[in-house]
């Protein structure tokens, strides 16, 4: 976004966002527009655009290390990446936040407590990538999430640390594996508020394994989404037919950890599991339901199998939140899938007869 | 069986299976040909056999036999000789310790191969064009043939013929009428075979492929789902279910339901019956559906152990008392018919709405010649397993009767422990010892024969036989073995694995594929730069840094995470077998070791131990 900052927009309430502005705000802030459109419960919140990290960028005086560093790195030298990143992340560091996207950032945020009801609500920082890489960005270890954040500055120190994770060594090894390693990258922030999450998890509307698009896969864990994207647990395990709503296969593990609200009030803390609770299983027939129920809404409004991250509020009967959607990727390919032929034709091929199976 | 390169060593060679102790002699319940022989124990031991478990899962009893070559006649006629299914010929079978293994034989030849093409093309295509036609007149024989053994009297030996046998035009003497009696019921049996496997391939197969075809798009879609897409909504099998319950209805219409407590036998609920007009009423309702709904089996298999429902009243009256009970508590027992319409066509098209379109119109196709062959592959069991075969049992046991009543035999039931041979033979003796009116030696010779081999077959019984014996194949191929015994390469090495013992970890199939290689155990981020080219990686999670090393491994394994964790999304990403949430690899795997990661099954295997 080169220019003046004169008329650029830094900021704009989720449910203002469609996928037309994925450039500008990042993937992930689009979809959950696109999710509250197609009224699936997403929390509250807001997205700042590349506008906003173009600005801090400039201000900062940061645009010519940056390309300087970017400039000294040769394909994949893993060394030449961890000293462009430090170079870059440490300068990143120190700059402040623009007074212009801070002031904006306030409002917002002012905006989400006084509709939840709390002065200094918890919300949670997460990147928000930008352009064709935005559908690996899984893969790119560019899903920087700071949880649990309250108060505006912490909200804008989180929010510069999500710009300064656009720099670190995996996100730039990503890029020069597309090929991209000297381009400026840039990249829009999500603001959600939080939701205490009794159970949280991920679900892909078709088994990621199997590549089945009858199924959805549901991990869930206790505590905040944290302990299940990070791998740090491993979570119960269902595949649920979208077919009939079975529940195909379950497997209950033992969750050893869970993330919980720092009781300091910022920050989330992973603690242990109470015994208790570490070998039952974290959801029932109908929280299952209620989550393929909504995995299919948002799947039939993307059109695609989506990667869904959700959270079930604790003490609250209708609990689920859907805290992000993007596409599958990854999806591993089944080697033997039948070619679509005439009947007649596949029969003969089972009885070895007919044309080839390939 | 059609293999590549086959490896041996898993699986025990048949030469080498012990006899348990006090089963010595076994084999003479059995035909020579039905023996590992040493004469061709380089080809048979050579050869990749399993237990046919499905079929046979007890020791066979010597006349039972019968039903092992019968169906494999008659099945290698139709698949071989009569359709050339390409790839395969039939199957062939041998006994160990009372248990059936069997191997299928391959066309190998590719210009044999398609030359049966043409023959199969051609005759299944006629089939499967005129199958509702074809199994109307199948039918129609398979009734016939049960009406003829029926109609099959087993005479008895008296002391003087009739005097029809004197005065009449058509006559025969007794042991004529025996000898032929006992021909004429082998071959009704054999009749029956041929006709139970001439569209069992075809059926099997559309089926099958419909299947399959399923599995490959829909990779975790349950069989219960697949199966109520095609099963037939009226078909044969569920009216002797339904004449029960109109039985049961019947019994509390007329007022006589109070006859049927739980706990009484079917006999004392008959008696009470018989006592008034309304009970008598009910039992000649009850007769009218015993003709042919009675003729179910009480057992699945080939054996003579089943029964039917009208030898063994026990499980129709427990039906008829819970029906009875059911309606009383004013539930509903009736099929739901209309529900399963319903969800059979709501099913598929929920499912046909998941597939693209081309893939949708040969799902449409597959299912709805499914359809057309789903009444044969469910009704072949009424007509052939249940009404024929319990009713062949029924008229091999009036020979026993008859061997009984002349001493042969200490129980007609015993008929069983002599193979169909033996019964000839013994016959032969009782005719002619009948006929000269001299000693016969069938009471010495045969009773401790049956004593011996009861015995023998109650210690068979208590031996596991292994599940394959003979070469590990590299590749099952027979489409015989794969459609009909669902013994698929997967199951071959799974069976393998197990004889193998050895360490093996389990945990989710994260990522699909098979590697064996070198094992990294890394424990922490800031070690991943040991990781060489090729090597497994196992750790305990990685994380988003870990990205780097995804290029140089081979495989991965995680002690947590599932199979959404970050480890299992990149190893997808690059098509790398992974498999995650094993709980202790770093534990109990070391560096060095060469492992086998199993990525669709979700196992880790320790083959090497040694360490660099």
């Amino acid at each position: 976004m080169p220019g003046t900052a004169a008329g650029a927009e830094y900021i704009r309430p989720l449910q203002r966002l469609t996928h037309a502005d994925e450039p500008r705000f990042g993937g992930k802030s689009a979809n959950l527009g696109e999710l509250l459109a197609a009224e699936i419960p997403v929390p509250p919140g807001f997205a700042i655009s590349t506008a906003a990290f173009h600005a801090f960028v400039r201000d900062a005086g940061l645009e010519g290390r940056i390309e300087g560093a970017l400039a000294r790195i040769t394909g994949g030298d893993l060394e030449a990446i961890a000293n462009a990143s430090h170079a870059i992340s440490e300068a990143m560091r120190f700059a402040p936040v623009p007074d212009v996207v801070r002031i904006e950032v306030e409002q917002h945020y002012a905006q989400i407590g006084k509709a939840a009801g709390v002065a200094s609500p918890p919300v949670a920082v997460r990147s928000s990538a930008v352009g064709e890489d935005s559908a690996d960005a899984t893969f790119a270890g560019q899903q920087e999430t700071y949880l649990w954040v309250r108060g505006v500055q912490h909200v804008c120190d989180a929010v510069r640390d999500c710009w300064v994770s656009l720099f670190s060594p995996p996100a730039i090894s990503y890029r020069a594996r597309l090929g991209q390693a000297q381009e400026p990258p840039a990249m829009g922030v999500t603001v959600q508020l939080m939701v205490d999450a009794e159970v949280s998890g991920v679900m892909f509307t078709c088994n990621p394994v199997s590549g089945d698009p009858s199924m959805v896969a549901v991990n869930a864990s206790w505590g905040l989404g944290l302990a299940v994207v990070g791998g740090e647990v491993t979570p119960d395990d269902y595949l649920v037919s979208k077919v009939t709503g079975e529940v195909v296969r379950e497997h209950v593990h033992a969750k050893q950890v869970e993330y919980v609200p720092d009781s300091s009030g910022g920050g989330a803390v992973r603690v242990e599991v109470p015994k208790e609770r570490r070998d039952i299983a974290c959801l029932d027939q109908a929280a299952l339901a209620q989550l393929i129920e909504v995995g299919k809404r948002v799947e039939r409004h993307f059109g695609s199998h989506q990667d869904i991250e959700w959270a079930l509020a604790r003490n609250n009967a209708d609990a689920l939140f859907v805290v992000q959607a993007r596409p599958v990727t990854g999806l591993a390919k089944k080697p033997e899938k039948p070619k679509p032929a005439s009947a007649m034709s596949l029969i003969m091929s089972s009885f070895g007869a007919g044309p080839p199976k390939d | 069986m059609a293999t590549t390169a086959p490896t041996a060593g898993a699986f025990p060679s048949p030469y080498e299976i012990e006899t348990p102790a006090g089963c010595e002699g076994w084999e003479e319940m059995y035909p020579y040909y039905a023996l590992f022989d040493e004469r061709r124990r380089e080809i048979d031991e050579n050869r990749f056999w399993f237990w046919n478990s499905m079929h046979f899962p007890m020791p066979m009893p010597a006349f039972d036999v019968i039903c092992i070559d019968s169906p494999y006649q008659a099945v290698g006629s139709w698949q071989n000789r009569v359709f050339a299914v390409p790839p395969a010929m039939g199957i062939d079978y041998r006994c160990v310790n009372g248990y059936i293994y069997i191997s299928g034989n391959p066309v190998t030849d590719p210009a044999k191969i398609a030359e049966r093409a043409e023959f199969f093309q051609k005759r299944a295509g006629y089939y499967f064009g005129n199958w509702s036609e074809l199994y109307g007149k199948w039918r129609a024989k398979m009734e016939a043939l049960i009406r003829e053994l029926g109609e099959l009297r087993v005479p008895d030996l008296p002391e003087y013929e009739p005097d029809e046998v004197a005065f009449g035009d058509d006559r025969n003497t007794a042991f004529y009428e025996v000898l032929d009696a006992y021909g004429r019921a082998l071959r009704l049996g054999d009749l029956m075979w041929q006709h139970h496997f001439e569209f069992l391939l075809l059926g099997y197969g559309a089926y099958g492929t419909f299947v399959e075809f399923c599995k490959g798009h829909l990779p975790d879609i349950p069989d219960q789902h697949i199966a109520q897409m095609v099963a037939g909504i009226d078909v044969l099998l569920f009216r002797p279910d339904a004449e029960l319950r109109r039985l049961a209805r019947l019994a509390i219409e007329i007022e006589v339901d109070s006859a049927f407590v739980q706990g009484r036998a079917p006999s004392e609920i008959d008696a009470e019956l018989a006592e008034t007009e309304a009970g008598r009423s009910w039992l000649d309702e009850l007769e009218k559906v015993k003709d042919p709904w009675f003729n179910m089996a009480t057992g699945d298999g080939l054996y003579h152990y089943y029964r039917s429902w009208l030898d063994d009243p026990s499980i129709p009256y427990a039906a008829l008392i819970g029906h009875i009970g059911a309606l009383n508590a004013g539930e509903k027992i009736d099929r739901p018919t209309e529900e399963i319409q319903r969800e059979r066509d709501r099913l598929a098209n929920e499912y046909g709405a998941l597939l693209d379109d081309e893939t949708r119109t040969s799902f449409n196709d597959l299912l709805n010649l499914s359809r057309t062959v789903f009444p044969y592959v469910e009704e072949h069991k009424f007509f052939c397993d249940y009404w024929f075969l319990t009713r062949w049992w029924n008229k091999i046991r009036e020979f026993g009767a008859l061997l009984e009543r002349n001493g042969f035999l200490e129980d007609s039931e015993d008929v069983f422990q002599l193979s169909r041979y033996e019964v000839a033979s013994a016959l032969d003796e009782l005719v002619l010892t009948w006929a000269t009116g001299g000693l016969p030696l069938g009471p010495k010779h045969w009773p401790p024969i049956v004593t011996r081999r009861k015995e023998i077959l109650e210690k068979l019984g208590e031996w596991t036989p292994p599940p394959a014996i003979g070469v590990t194949p590299e590749a099952v191929t027979d489409p015989m073995t794969i459609m009909l015994w669902g013994v698929t390469t997967e199951r071959v090495q799974e069976w393998a694995r197990q004889q193998d013992g050895g360490t093996v970890l389990r945990g989710a199939a994260a990522s699909p594929g098979v590697v064996e290689g070198v094992a990294r155990v890394v424990r922490s981020v800031d070690q991943i730069g040991d990781v060489r080219d090729g090597e497994i990686l196992v750790c305990g999670s990685t994380s988003p840094a870990w990205a780097p090393i995804f290029s140089k491994i081979k495989a991965t394994v995680t002690d947590v995470g599932g199979v959404m964790s970050h480890a299992a999304i990149v190893a997808r990403e690059y098509g790398l077998p992974a498999v995650v949430g094993t709980g202790r690899a770093t534990a109990s795997v070391r560096t060095g070791q060469t492992i086998r990661v199993d990525g669709t099954e979700g196992t880790v295997t320790v083959l090497a131990t040694q360490e660099p």
